[in-house]
Protein backbone atom coordinates (compact mmCIF):
# COMPACT_ATOMS: atom_id res chain seq x y z
CA UNK A 1 0.00 0.00 0.00
CA UNK A 2 1.34 3.45 -0.93
CA UNK A 3 1.28 6.09 1.87
CA UNK A 4 -1.25 8.80 1.06
CA UNK A 5 1.29 11.52 1.88
CA UNK A 6 3.43 10.29 -1.05
CA UNK A 7 0.42 10.35 -3.32
CA UNK A 8 -0.51 13.85 -2.16
CA UNK A 9 3.01 15.06 -2.92
CA UNK A 10 2.92 13.44 -6.37
CA UNK A 11 -0.53 14.95 -7.07
CA UNK A 12 0.74 18.42 -6.14
CA UNK A 13 3.68 17.99 -8.53
CA UNK A 14 1.37 16.60 -11.24
CA UNK A 15 -0.80 19.73 -10.91
CA UNK A 16 2.35 21.82 -11.40
CA UNK A 17 2.99 20.01 -14.69
CA UNK A 18 5.69 17.56 -13.57
CA UNK A 19 5.75 14.65 -16.04
CA UNK A 20 7.83 12.43 -13.76
CA UNK A 21 5.18 12.77 -11.03
CA UNK A 22 2.38 11.99 -13.50
CA UNK A 23 4.24 8.90 -14.73
CA UNK A 24 4.94 7.77 -11.16
CA UNK A 25 1.26 8.11 -10.27
CA UNK A 26 0.21 6.14 -13.35
CA UNK A 27 2.63 3.32 -12.59
CA UNK A 28 1.81 3.18 -8.88
CA UNK A 29 -1.96 3.47 -9.01
CA UNK A 30 -2.87 1.70 -12.24
CA UNK A 31 -2.62 -1.89 -10.91
CA UNK A 32 -5.18 -1.23 -8.18
CA UNK A 33 -7.45 0.73 -10.51
CA UNK A 34 -7.21 -2.06 -13.08
CA UNK A 35 -8.10 -4.64 -10.43
CA UNK A 36 -11.02 -2.44 -9.37
CA UNK A 37 -12.40 -2.66 -12.91
CA UNK A 38 -11.67 -6.38 -13.34
CA UNK A 39 -13.41 -7.22 -10.05
CA UNK A 40 -16.43 -5.21 -11.19
CA UNK A 41 -16.93 -7.81 -13.93
CA UNK A 42 -15.03 -6.15 -16.71
CA UNK A 43 -12.86 -8.37 -18.86
CA UNK A 44 -9.13 -7.55 -18.94
CA UNK A 45 -9.57 -5.88 -22.32
CA UNK A 46 -12.46 -3.79 -21.01
CA UNK A 47 -10.47 -3.01 -17.88
CA UNK A 48 -7.60 -1.76 -20.06
CA UNK A 49 -10.00 0.57 -21.88
CA UNK A 50 -11.56 1.76 -18.63
CA UNK A 51 -8.12 2.37 -17.14
CA UNK A 52 -7.10 4.54 -20.10
CA UNK A 53 -10.37 6.44 -19.96
CA UNK A 54 -9.99 6.95 -16.22
CA UNK A 55 -6.52 8.44 -16.56
CA UNK A 56 -7.72 10.69 -19.33
CA UNK A 57 -10.55 11.92 -17.08
CA UNK A 58 -8.18 12.26 -14.12
CA UNK A 59 -5.94 14.35 -16.33
CA UNK A 60 -8.84 16.61 -17.36
CA UNK A 61 -10.05 16.95 -13.77
CA UNK A 62 -6.67 17.13 -12.01
CA UNK A 63 -7.29 20.72 -10.93
CA UNK A 64 -10.24 19.51 -8.81
CA UNK A 65 -7.87 17.69 -6.44
CA UNK A 66 -7.25 19.91 -3.44
CA UNK A 67 -3.90 19.83 -1.64
CA UNK A 68 -4.00 18.09 1.72
CA UNK A 69 -7.06 15.99 0.88
CA UNK A 70 -6.71 12.19 0.60
CA UNK A 71 -5.93 11.15 -2.98
CA UNK A 72 -7.60 7.73 -3.14
CA UNK A 73 -11.22 8.89 -2.55
CA UNK A 74 -10.78 11.51 -5.29
CA UNK A 75 -9.29 8.95 -7.64
CA UNK A 76 -11.86 6.23 -6.95
CA UNK A 77 -14.75 8.70 -7.26
CA UNK A 78 -13.60 9.38 -10.83
CA UNK A 79 -12.97 5.68 -11.53
CA UNK A 80 -16.48 4.83 -10.28
CA UNK A 81 -17.91 7.52 -12.54
CA UNK A 82 -16.16 5.94 -15.55
CA UNK A 83 -17.36 2.47 -14.57
CA UNK A 84 -20.97 3.60 -14.10
CA UNK A 85 -20.82 5.47 -17.40
CA UNK A 86 -19.45 2.40 -19.13
CA UNK A 87 -22.07 0.19 -17.50
CA UNK A 88 -24.85 2.54 -18.60
CA UNK A 89 -23.57 2.58 -22.18
CA UNK A 90 -23.24 -1.22 -22.19
CA UNK A 91 -26.76 -1.54 -20.84
CA UNK A 92 -28.08 0.74 -23.58
CA UNK A 93 -26.24 -1.26 -26.22
CA UNK A 94 -27.46 -4.53 -24.70
CA UNK A 95 -31.06 -3.35 -24.68
CA UNK A 96 -30.75 -2.63 -28.38
CA UNK A 97 -29.15 -5.96 -29.18
CA UNK A 98 -30.69 -8.44 -26.78
CA UNK A 99 -33.17 -8.62 -23.96
CA UNK A 100 -31.68 -8.07 -20.50
CA UNK A 101 -33.16 -11.32 -19.23
CA UNK A 102 -30.84 -13.18 -21.53
CA UNK A 103 -27.70 -11.70 -19.92
CA UNK A 104 -25.64 -14.17 -17.85
CA UNK A 105 -26.40 -14.48 -14.16
CA UNK A 106 -23.47 -13.09 -12.17
CA UNK A 107 -24.10 -15.03 -8.99
CA UNK A 108 -23.53 -18.29 -10.81
CA UNK A 109 -19.78 -17.59 -11.14
CA UNK A 110 -18.77 -18.75 -7.65
CA UNK A 111 -17.89 -22.47 -7.67
CA UNK A 112 -19.21 -24.62 -4.85
CA UNK A 113 -17.08 -26.95 -2.70
CA UNK A 114 -13.29 -27.26 -2.45
CA UNK A 115 -10.97 -25.70 0.12
CA UNK A 116 -8.77 -23.47 -2.06
CA UNK A 117 -9.18 -19.70 -1.74
CA UNK A 118 -10.77 -18.45 -4.98
CA UNK A 119 -9.42 -15.34 -6.67
CA UNK A 120 -10.81 -11.97 -5.65
CA UNK A 121 -13.12 -11.60 -8.63
CA UNK A 122 -14.70 -15.01 -8.00
CA UNK A 123 -14.89 -14.41 -4.28
CA UNK A 124 -16.76 -11.13 -4.63
CA UNK A 125 -18.88 -12.25 -7.58
CA UNK A 126 -22.05 -13.07 -5.60
CA UNK A 127 -22.18 -9.60 -4.07
CA UNK A 128 -24.21 -6.76 -5.56
CA UNK A 129 -22.10 -4.10 -7.26
CA UNK A 130 -22.47 -1.54 -4.45
CA UNK A 131 -21.25 -4.03 -1.82
CA UNK A 132 -18.48 -5.37 -4.03
CA UNK A 133 -16.89 -1.97 -4.60
CA UNK A 134 -17.08 -1.08 -0.92
CA UNK A 135 -15.43 -4.37 0.13
CA UNK A 136 -12.73 -3.93 -2.48
CA UNK A 137 -11.87 -0.39 -1.43
CA UNK A 138 -12.02 -1.14 2.29
CA UNK A 139 -10.55 -4.62 2.60
CA UNK A 140 -8.36 -4.91 -0.46
CA UNK A 141 -7.08 -1.39 -1.05
CA UNK A 142 -6.97 -0.60 2.66
CA UNK A 143 -8.97 2.63 2.50
CA UNK A 144 -10.65 3.87 5.68
CA UNK A 145 -14.44 3.98 6.15
CA UNK A 146 -14.33 7.76 5.77
CA UNK A 147 -12.36 7.49 2.52
CA UNK A 148 -14.74 4.88 1.08
CA UNK A 149 -17.69 7.08 2.03
CA UNK A 150 -16.07 9.99 0.17
CA UNK A 151 -15.29 7.87 -2.90
CA UNK A 152 -18.83 6.53 -3.10
CA UNK A 153 -20.58 9.83 -2.21
CA UNK A 154 -22.28 8.23 0.76
CA UNK A 155 -22.13 8.34 4.54
CA UNK A 156 -19.90 6.27 6.82
CA UNK A 157 -23.05 4.64 8.22
CA UNK A 158 -24.14 3.55 4.76
CA UNK A 159 -20.68 2.08 4.05
CA UNK A 160 -20.77 0.16 7.35
CA UNK A 161 -24.19 -1.21 6.47
CA UNK A 162 -23.00 -2.37 3.04
CA UNK A 163 -19.94 -4.07 4.59
CA UNK A 164 -22.14 -5.81 7.14
CA UNK A 165 -24.50 -7.10 4.46
CA UNK A 166 -21.59 -8.15 2.22
CA UNK A 167 -20.01 -10.09 5.11
CA UNK A 168 -23.30 -11.87 5.78
CA UNK A 169 -23.40 -13.00 2.16
CA UNK A 170 -19.72 -13.92 2.06
CA UNK A 171 -20.05 -15.88 5.30
CA UNK A 172 -22.89 -17.89 3.84
CA UNK A 173 -21.00 -18.62 0.62
CA UNK A 174 -17.63 -19.33 2.19
CA UNK A 175 -19.12 -21.63 4.80
CA UNK A 176 -20.82 -23.49 1.94
CA UNK A 177 -17.45 -23.81 0.21
CA UNK A 178 -15.79 -25.16 3.36
CA UNK A 179 -13.19 -22.41 3.46
CA UNK A 180 -13.35 -21.74 7.20
CA UNK A 181 -11.55 -24.95 8.21
CA UNK A 182 -8.20 -24.40 9.87
CA UNK A 183 -8.60 -20.63 10.17
CA UNK A 184 -8.78 -18.90 13.51
CA UNK A 185 -9.75 -15.47 14.76
CA UNK A 186 -12.47 -13.51 16.50
CA UNK A 187 -15.36 -11.30 15.55
CA UNK A 188 -13.98 -7.96 14.38
CA UNK B 1 -17.24 -18.25 10.21
CA UNK B 2 -16.07 -15.05 11.92
CA UNK B 3 -15.41 -11.66 10.40
CA UNK B 4 -11.66 -12.00 10.96
CA UNK B 5 -11.63 -15.22 8.97
CA UNK B 6 -13.38 -13.50 6.09
CA UNK B 7 -10.81 -10.68 6.36
CA UNK B 8 -8.02 -13.24 6.05
CA UNK B 9 -9.60 -14.91 3.04
CA UNK B 10 -10.05 -11.54 1.34
CA UNK B 11 -6.46 -10.57 2.15
CA UNK B 12 -5.21 -13.87 0.75
CA UNK B 13 -7.24 -13.45 -2.42
CA UNK B 14 -6.01 -9.87 -2.82
CA UNK B 15 -2.36 -10.88 -2.49
CA UNK B 16 -2.37 -12.46 -5.93
CA UNK B 17 -0.28 -10.10 -8.09
CA UNK B 18 -2.25 -7.96 -10.47
CA UNK B 19 -0.02 -6.50 -13.12
CA UNK B 20 -0.88 -4.17 -15.92
CA UNK B 21 1.07 -4.29 -19.18
CA UNK B 22 3.93 -1.82 -19.07
CA UNK B 23 3.23 -0.91 -22.69
CA UNK B 24 -0.28 0.20 -21.71
CA UNK B 25 1.04 2.31 -18.84
CA UNK B 26 3.65 3.89 -21.09
CA UNK B 27 0.94 4.65 -23.64
CA UNK B 28 -1.20 6.34 -20.97
CA UNK B 29 1.79 8.31 -19.66
CA UNK B 30 2.63 9.31 -23.23
CA UNK B 31 -0.85 10.59 -24.01
CA UNK B 32 -1.00 12.54 -20.75
CA UNK B 33 2.51 13.91 -21.18
CA UNK B 34 1.67 15.45 -24.53
CA UNK B 35 -0.90 17.79 -22.93
CA UNK B 36 0.68 18.25 -19.52
CA UNK B 37 0.62 21.84 -18.32
CA UNK B 38 0.46 23.39 -14.85
CA UNK B 39 -3.11 23.82 -13.62
CA UNK B 40 -4.58 26.12 -11.01
CA UNK B 41 -6.32 24.02 -8.32
CA UNK B 42 -9.88 24.90 -7.38
CA UNK B 43 -10.26 27.44 -4.56
CA UNK B 44 -11.06 26.08 -1.08
CA UNK B 45 -14.58 24.71 -0.66
CA UNK B 46 -15.57 27.38 1.89
CA UNK B 47 -14.77 30.09 -0.62
CA UNK B 48 -16.90 28.44 -3.30
CA UNK B 49 -19.77 27.93 -0.85
CA UNK B 50 -19.54 31.57 0.22
CA UNK B 51 -19.49 32.68 -3.42
CA UNK B 52 -22.61 30.64 -4.22
CA UNK B 53 -24.52 32.01 -1.23
CA UNK B 54 -23.54 35.56 -2.21
CA UNK B 55 -24.65 35.01 -5.81
CA UNK B 56 -28.06 33.70 -4.72
CA UNK B 57 -28.53 36.48 -2.16
CA UNK B 58 -27.58 39.08 -4.78
CA UNK B 59 -30.01 37.64 -7.37
CA UNK B 60 -32.82 37.53 -4.78
CA UNK B 61 -32.14 41.08 -3.54
CA UNK B 62 -31.75 42.58 -7.00
CA UNK B 63 -34.94 40.88 -8.23
CA UNK B 64 -36.97 41.93 -5.20
CA UNK B 65 -35.62 45.49 -5.36
CA UNK B 66 -36.63 45.71 -9.02
CA UNK B 67 -40.15 44.34 -8.33
CA UNK B 68 -40.58 46.16 -5.00
CA UNK B 69 -39.68 45.09 -1.46
CA UNK B 70 -43.34 44.87 -0.38
CA UNK B 71 -43.07 41.50 1.31
CA UNK B 72 -40.32 42.25 3.79
CA UNK B 73 -41.93 45.61 4.63
CA UNK B 74 -45.15 43.87 5.68
CA UNK B 75 -43.50 41.00 7.57
CA UNK B 76 -43.35 41.28 11.37
CA UNK B 77 -40.03 41.06 13.21
CA UNK B 78 -40.81 37.48 14.31
CA UNK B 79 -41.69 36.46 10.77
CA UNK B 80 -38.48 37.97 9.43
CA UNK B 81 -36.48 36.37 12.23
CA UNK B 82 -37.82 32.92 11.35
CA UNK B 83 -38.08 33.01 7.55
CA UNK B 84 -34.78 34.55 6.52
CA UNK B 85 -32.46 32.58 8.84
CA UNK B 86 -34.23 29.39 7.66
CA UNK B 87 -33.65 30.39 4.04
CA UNK B 88 -30.04 31.31 4.88
CA UNK B 89 -29.36 27.90 6.43
CA UNK B 90 -30.94 26.12 3.47
CA UNK B 91 -28.94 28.25 1.03
CA UNK B 92 -25.74 27.36 2.83
CA UNK B 93 -26.64 23.64 2.89
CA UNK B 94 -27.57 23.64 -0.81
CA UNK B 95 -24.37 25.49 -1.72
CA UNK B 96 -22.33 22.98 0.33
CA UNK B 97 -24.09 20.08 -1.39
CA UNK B 98 -23.50 21.60 -4.84
CA UNK B 99 -19.81 22.22 -4.18
CA UNK B 100 -19.47 18.68 -2.80
CA UNK B 101 -21.05 17.23 -5.93
CA UNK B 102 -18.65 19.18 -8.16
CA UNK B 103 -15.46 18.05 -6.41
CA UNK B 104 -14.77 14.30 -6.63
CA UNK B 105 -14.12 12.56 -3.33
CA UNK B 106 -15.68 15.29 -1.21
CA UNK B 107 -17.28 14.48 2.12
CA UNK B 108 -21.03 14.30 1.51
CA UNK B 109 -22.68 16.11 4.38
CA UNK B 110 -26.16 15.98 2.92
CA UNK B 111 -27.51 14.18 -0.15
CA UNK B 112 -29.20 16.54 -2.67
CA UNK B 113 -32.42 14.47 -2.69
CA UNK B 114 -32.65 14.47 1.09
CA UNK B 115 -31.89 18.19 1.24
CA UNK B 116 -34.68 18.90 -1.22
CA UNK B 117 -37.30 16.91 0.69
CA UNK B 118 -36.17 18.00 4.17
CA UNK B 119 -35.77 21.63 3.05
CA UNK B 120 -39.24 21.76 1.50
CA UNK B 121 -40.79 20.24 4.63
CA UNK B 122 -38.88 22.64 6.90
CA UNK B 123 -40.09 25.65 4.91
CA UNK B 124 -43.66 24.33 4.89
CA UNK B 125 -43.45 23.99 8.68
CA UNK B 126 -42.12 27.55 9.10
CA UNK B 127 -44.85 28.96 6.85
CA UNK B 128 -47.54 26.88 8.57
CA UNK B 129 -46.46 28.21 11.97
CA UNK B 130 -46.34 31.85 10.84
CA UNK B 131 -49.29 32.31 8.47
CA UNK B 132 -52.88 31.54 9.48
CA UNK B 133 -54.93 33.33 6.85
CA UNK B 134 -56.50 30.44 4.97
CA UNK B 135 -58.45 32.49 2.41
CA UNK B 136 -57.72 31.67 -1.20
CA UNK B 137 -58.46 34.92 -3.08
CA UNK B 138 -57.23 34.75 -6.70
CA UNK B 139 -55.38 31.63 -5.64
CA UNK B 140 -54.36 30.35 -9.06
CA UNK B 141 -53.69 33.64 -10.89
CA UNK B 142 -51.60 35.15 -8.06
CA UNK B 143 -49.97 31.81 -7.41
CA UNK B 144 -48.91 31.31 -11.00
CA UNK B 145 -47.51 34.85 -11.10
CA UNK B 146 -45.38 34.15 -8.01
CA UNK B 147 -44.28 30.73 -9.26
CA UNK B 148 -43.24 32.19 -12.61
CA UNK B 149 -41.36 35.08 -11.00
CA UNK B 150 -39.58 32.68 -8.62
CA UNK B 151 -38.55 30.34 -11.41
CA UNK B 152 -37.45 33.23 -13.63
CA UNK B 153 -35.11 34.39 -10.86
CA UNK B 154 -33.83 30.85 -10.37
CA UNK B 155 -32.49 30.87 -13.95
CA UNK B 156 -29.86 33.63 -13.50
CA UNK B 157 -28.95 32.20 -10.08
CA UNK B 158 -28.39 28.77 -11.65
CA UNK B 159 -26.40 30.24 -14.51
CA UNK B 160 -24.15 32.34 -12.26
CA UNK B 161 -23.65 29.37 -9.89
CA UNK B 162 -22.68 27.18 -12.81
CA UNK B 163 -20.21 29.85 -13.97
CA UNK B 164 -18.57 29.87 -10.55
CA UNK B 165 -18.26 26.07 -10.49
CA UNK B 166 -17.69 25.48 -14.21
CA UNK B 167 -14.20 24.08 -13.51
CA UNK B 168 -15.62 21.42 -11.21
CA UNK B 169 -16.13 17.82 -12.21
CA UNK B 170 -19.45 16.16 -11.40
CA UNK B 171 -19.14 12.42 -10.88
CA UNK B 172 -22.94 12.25 -10.59
CA UNK B 173 -24.32 14.90 -12.91
CA UNK B 174 -27.97 14.33 -11.92
CA UNK B 175 -27.21 14.81 -8.22
CA UNK B 176 -25.09 17.88 -9.02
CA UNK B 177 -27.85 19.39 -11.16
CA UNK B 178 -30.43 18.70 -8.47
CA UNK B 179 -28.25 20.44 -5.89
CA UNK B 180 -27.77 23.38 -8.27
CA UNK B 181 -31.53 23.48 -8.96
CA UNK B 182 -32.29 23.47 -5.23
CA UNK B 183 -29.86 26.33 -4.69
CA UNK B 184 -31.25 28.35 -7.59
CA UNK B 185 -34.81 27.62 -6.46
CA UNK B 186 -33.94 28.96 -3.03
CA UNK B 187 -32.73 32.19 -4.64
CA UNK B 188 -36.12 32.49 -6.37
CA UNK B 189 -37.96 31.67 -3.15
CA UNK B 190 -35.95 34.26 -1.20
CA UNK B 191 -36.84 36.86 -3.82
CA UNK B 192 -40.54 36.01 -3.37
CA UNK B 193 -40.32 36.35 0.43
CA UNK B 194 -38.75 39.78 0.00
CA UNK B 195 -41.22 40.89 -2.65
CA UNK B 196 -44.62 39.17 -2.31
CA UNK B 197 -47.06 40.87 0.11
CA UNK B 198 -49.61 38.03 -0.14
CA UNK B 199 -49.40 36.18 3.21
CA UNK B 200 -52.31 33.81 2.70
CA UNK B 201 -51.03 30.54 4.14
CA UNK B 202 -51.91 28.31 1.20
CA UNK B 203 -50.50 30.77 -1.31
CA UNK B 204 -47.11 30.90 0.44
CA UNK B 205 -47.03 27.19 1.27
CA UNK B 206 -47.90 26.00 -2.21
CA UNK B 207 -46.75 28.55 -4.77
CA UNK B 208 -43.67 29.94 -3.01
CA UNK B 209 -42.34 26.64 -1.70
CA UNK B 210 -42.94 24.94 -5.07
CA UNK B 211 -40.19 27.04 -6.68
CA UNK B 212 -37.47 24.99 -4.96
CA UNK B 213 -38.61 21.43 -5.87
CA UNK B 214 -39.61 22.52 -9.38
CA UNK B 215 -36.25 24.13 -10.01
CA UNK B 216 -34.42 21.04 -8.64
CA UNK B 217 -36.56 18.73 -10.77
CA UNK B 218 -35.87 20.74 -13.91
CA UNK B 219 -32.14 20.57 -13.11
CA UNK B 220 -32.28 16.81 -12.60
CA UNK B 221 -34.26 16.24 -15.81
CA UNK B 222 -31.90 18.38 -17.88
CA UNK B 223 -28.87 16.51 -16.53
CA UNK B 224 -30.49 13.14 -17.17
CA UNK B 225 -31.28 14.13 -20.75
CA UNK B 226 -27.72 15.37 -21.25
CA UNK B 227 -26.42 11.96 -20.16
Amino acid sequence: MIPDSDLQMLMARYQRGDLAAATALIHRLSPQLHRFFVVQFASRVHADDLLQETWLRIHQARHTYRAGEPVLPWLYAIARHIRVDHYRKALRAASREERLEEMPEMAAVLPAGGGRTPDLKTLLAPLPESQREVIEMLKVEGMSLEEVARATSSSVGSVKQKVHRAYEKLRERLTGMGLSTGRTGGQS
Amino acid sequence: MRDREIDEILKEAAQAPHDVETALLDRIAGSIGSSLRPVRPLPPAWLLVGGLVLICAAVALAGAARLGLYGIQRLSVLERALIFPALGILLWLAATAFVGEMIPGSRRRVAPGFLLVAGSLALLAVFAVLFHDYRTDRFVSQGLACLTAGLLHAIPAAFASWLLLRRGFAVNSVAAAMAAGTLAGLAGLTMLELHCPNFQALHVMLWHTAVMPLSATVGGILARRAN
